[in-house]
């Protein structure tokens, strides 16, 4: 679900000031669960989700979902 | 969802039923579309629509007598579409000789054919392409019999013997000057496995069956002229085309009619009117033949006849370009998929249920019930999208939560004795109706929570008008208010467990209150009313007004033309429709009807919950209404008018006539957001609590926030478009500070913050200024992040 833009991104985790690294993150959906590479704060764990993937990528996949 | 009974409705539906010029010819050329590529200029794709329904097309198109153009439904109205000519043009336009084609073994059996004339090498050539051993009897020197009574300058002798060659590169075996009679076909029978005569007459009467062609029960079978067809050059070449199928399967041992009931000429259900049919005369060629441009202002004639009285009026079903029937079958199959992608659930959920299908159906199908059992079944399936009536549910469950709905009765006279003096007492009918209250509640007035929304400073007002009125009517009792609610959005979404739910609470309040009238100002209201809880008497705030006079309000005569939008939701309710019609005029206003109103009305894109599920469904509807409309636009429904004025048109409701201060800005007031219709609504009720029955009730501040949050217009347009509220975003923001979670930004100093509510996680970016907090921007989904290392 990445995009590539991403890996360079200037956003940090504000509570502990470290830079984002790119993980395995486990999403769920209505009932399923499966694995994707996300922005996310190695030490607190907070995930990043910009605009262009939440409505982009993510939205196509949740509909997609949906009408299974 | 019973799919065998919603296919039978499909059925009914005679959108795909050709028209009467398709239906009356004996081959079927599929006249539409063959005039469509004309209209095209494509005169190729013309020709190979001809080759592929007419036999030997190059020559039977120009001496077709055409029975399609004696009942061309353009006849009364200019003259009949010149097919005759329209298939000369195209063979002189479009005419491309026939790809070679690999011989077929001949192996299917042998066919003699007694007579070469129209129907004859028809069914030799059909026969022969079907891989039978076809020999031709033919008693004078030459195959095509009356073809060469045509030969002319249109029909030349080079092109009808060019076109006979094709016996020759079949090597179909023709038998020239042999006549055959009843003896000799007697011995022949025994030589081939079935017998075509078409000779035209032959000396003993045969008892052949006109829709098999058979003769009595024998390998034999005879068409043209023998089989009643006349003079018809098209009825003949059509018997001999049916003759060779009834052959094939005699041959191979199959039912010989099965399946084959609109082989011939048919009736069409289909009755298309003419009522607005604008006559145009029929174009006369200046030669011997139309030129194209001639062909293709006749073709542009064509009224391209088709059932879609309904496709014609629905924004709906007009955006995804599909017919009753082919819905019908696209719900089947989405209610049978097991695994699979539901594809038509955008679809399904982008109908407004207005009905008006059915209203413009003879034939009574509606759409609108079909899609509403859909809806119902996808629920208890659970295979309903969550995201498409997610937003809407959440505001119905607000609406009915303690921030607006409430009960109360007429305040009593004890909790009013404070207006009980003069000169007020004397002058204020609500005072009056107060005064005079009994403690038994006759009616309970409903205003719904959209109206609320939109218009909660009409609220009180009109409350007092009815305290004040509904003394003089003849039920006895007080008037009570009830805020919440009627569920429609649960009946739209098809959850009936919450539609069960809430209109169980409702007759709940109405049992413990006596069971009184309700007064509701609500269209879409008035029509759940009538379908959960019949039991219940309602009228509407309409009928009151017409009924026993309207509010106090300033009445100037000739106030101008409005166009009046009824609701969908009253298409069936006349007493509304007159009782708007008389208050309007009473008011000063003339009305211009709608060609679409009354039980024929449109929806205004709200219905059915699709201004949620799709928003640019619900605009098209919009945007239709709107450009129907010449005047300023009247409505009595308070989405339709959000909708319409959202849409750009200056729109009043009703109630802005009677109550507005400014009535001007009243046609143009901003629609209010999601939120504000959140916050109007709460602030409703703690108004009407405090001001009529000195309750006092403060809006929900839990949450105490150490900041000020300041939305931009740009970012109040995102939470609109995007269904967030200005109290997730607070949420957001105020976790996102209280616990230090939240993403920065060092080049631009933006902020972004999530926090999960419900089944949605809301993000906010913004900026900070002191205790300023700006939104930059607001987005969600519905898929949830793990979060651990």
């Amino acid at each position: 679900m990445n995009s590539e833009n991403e890996k360079n991104t200037p956003w940090v985790c504000g509570k502990c000031n470290s830079k984002l690294e790119l993980q395995k993150v486990k999403v769920t959906y209505l009932g399923g669960s499966f694995e994707v590479e996300l922005m996310k704060c190695p030490v607190c764990n907070f995930v990043f989700i910009d605009e262009d993937l939440a409505l982009g990528k993510m939205l196509e996949v949740e509909k997609g979902l949906e009408d299974k | 969802m019973d799919l065998d009974k919603l296919l039978e409705v499909g059925d009914l539906c005679i959108h795909p039923e050709p028209p009467v010029c398709n239906a009356t010819c004996p081959v079927h050329l599929d006249v539409i579309a063959f005039i469509n590529e004309i209209e095209k200029g494509d005169f190729k794709k013309a020709y190979k629509l001809m080759e592929k329904r007419i036999p030997f097309a190059k020559l039977i198109g120009k001496i077709c007598d055409h029975p399609c153009e004696t009942v061309c439904v353009r006849k009364d109205a200019g003259g009949s579409i010149q097919v005759s000519e329209l298939e000369k043009l195209v063979i002189n336009q479009g005419y491309t000789a026939p790809k070679k084609t690999l011989p077929l073994p001949k192996n299917k059996g042998k066919v003699a054919i007694i007579g070469g004339g129209l129907s004859g090498i028809t069914a030799a050539v059909d026969l022969d392409k079907k891989g039978y051993m076809v020999s031709v009897y033919e008693k004078s020197n030459r195959l095509g019999g009356r073809l060469w009574e045509y030969e002319s300058d249109t029909l030349k002798k080079e092109e009808i013997e060019e076109e006979l060659q094709i016996f020759e590169r079949q090597k179909i075996s023709v038998t020239l000057n042999t006549a055959i009679d009843q003896s000799r076909l007697e011995t022949l029978e025994g030589d081939y496995d079935a017998i075509f005569i078409g000779t035209g007459d032959w000396e003993e009467k045969l008892e052949i069956n006109r829709e098999s062609f058979m003769v009595g029960e024998s390998n034999v079978f005879a068409g043209g002229k023998l089989a009643g067809e006349g003079t018809s050059v098209i009825g003949s070449v059509s018997s001999g085309r049916r003759a060779a199928i009834s052959i094939d399967r005699y041959v191979s041992k199959v039912s010989i009619m099965a399946s084959r009931e609109r082989e011939g000429r048919f009736e069409t259900p289909l009755n298309y009117k003419t009522d607005n049919v604008l006559r145009v005369e029929k174009i006369n060629k200046q030669g011997d033949y139309y030129t194209e441009a001639e062909g293709i202002a006749e073709a542009k004639r064509c009224l391209k006849c088709v059932c879609e009285d309904c496709i014609t009026t629905c924004s709906h079903m007009q955006r995804f370009n599909i017919s009753p029937d082919a819905y019908i079958r696209q719900i089947n199959q989405s209610e049978r998929i097991i695994l699979g992608t539901h594809y038509a659930n955008t679809m399904i959920n982008s109908c407004t249920e207005c009905g008006l299908c059915k209203e413009r159906c003879f034939l009574d199908i509606s759409m609108k019930d079909v899609i509403h059992e859909t809806r119902e079944s996808m629920v208890e399936k659970g295979k309903m999208p969550v995201s498409a009536h997610d937003f809407a549910l959440k505001d119905m469950q607000f609406s009915n939560s303690d921030r607006f709905s409430m009960v109360r009765k007429q305040p009593s006279k004890e909790q009013s004795k404070d207006l009980f003096y003069y000169p007020v007492i004397s002058y204020s009918k609500y005072a009056q109706g107060l005064y005079k209250g009994t403690g038994k509640t006759g009616y309970l007035f409903y205003p719904g929570c959209q109206l609320s929304a939109s218009h909660s400073e009409y609220i009180g007002e009109i409350y007092k008008y009815l305290v004040g009125t509904m003394k003089e009517t003849k039920i006895d009792g007080d008037v009570g208010m009830y805020l919440g609610c009627c569920g429609a959005p649960a009946d739209w979404a098809g959850r009936q467990d919450l539609m069960q739910e809430n209109i169980g609470k409702i007759k709940d309040v109405w049992k413990e209150m006596e069971e009184p009238t309700f007064i509701l100002a609500c269209s879409s209201c008035a029509s759940i009313f009538e379908k959960y809880c019949p039991e219940i008497n309602t009228i509407s705030l309409w009928e009151i007004f017409d009924k026993y006079g309207l509010p106090e309000t300033k009445i100037t005569p000739d106030r101008g033309v409005l166009n009046l939008h009824d609701a969908c939701a009253t298409r069936n309710n006349p007493k509304i429709h007159e009782s708007i019609r008389n208050i309007t005029k009473s008011l000063g206003y003339e009305i211009k009807e709608f060609g679409y109103s009354k039980e024929k009305t449109k929806c205004c894109g709200y219905g059915g919950l699709v201004y949620y599920a799709n928003r640019d469904q619900s605009n098209d509807f919009v945007q239709d209404r709107i450009s129907e409309s010449t005047e300023d636009m009247l409505v009595y429904c308070a989405m339709c008018k959000d909708l319409f004025v959202e849409g750009g048109k200056k729109t009043y409701h009703i109630l802005d006539l009677i109550y507005a201060k400014d009535l001007t800005s009243a046609g143009l007031q901003k629609t209010p957001s999601f939120s504000e219709r959140h916050h109007n609504r709460a602030q409703l009720k703690i108004d009407l609590l405090s001001e009529i029955w000195g309750e006092k009730q403060t809006m929900d501040t839990t949450n105490e926030l150490d900041f000020s949050l300041i939305i931009p217009d740009d970012a109040q347009k995102l939470m609109q478009d995007r269904y967030i509220l200005f109290e997730d975003v607070e949420k957001v923001i105020d976790h996102a500070r209280k616990n230090d979670e939240y993403f920065f930004n060092p080049e631009t100093k933006n902020y972004l913050a999530k926090l999960r509510h419900e089944n949605v996680t809301y993000w906010v970016r913004y900026e900070e200024n002191g205790k300023d907090v700006i939104v930059n921007s607001v987005y969600s989904h519905r898929m949830e992040v793990v979060e651990e290392p």
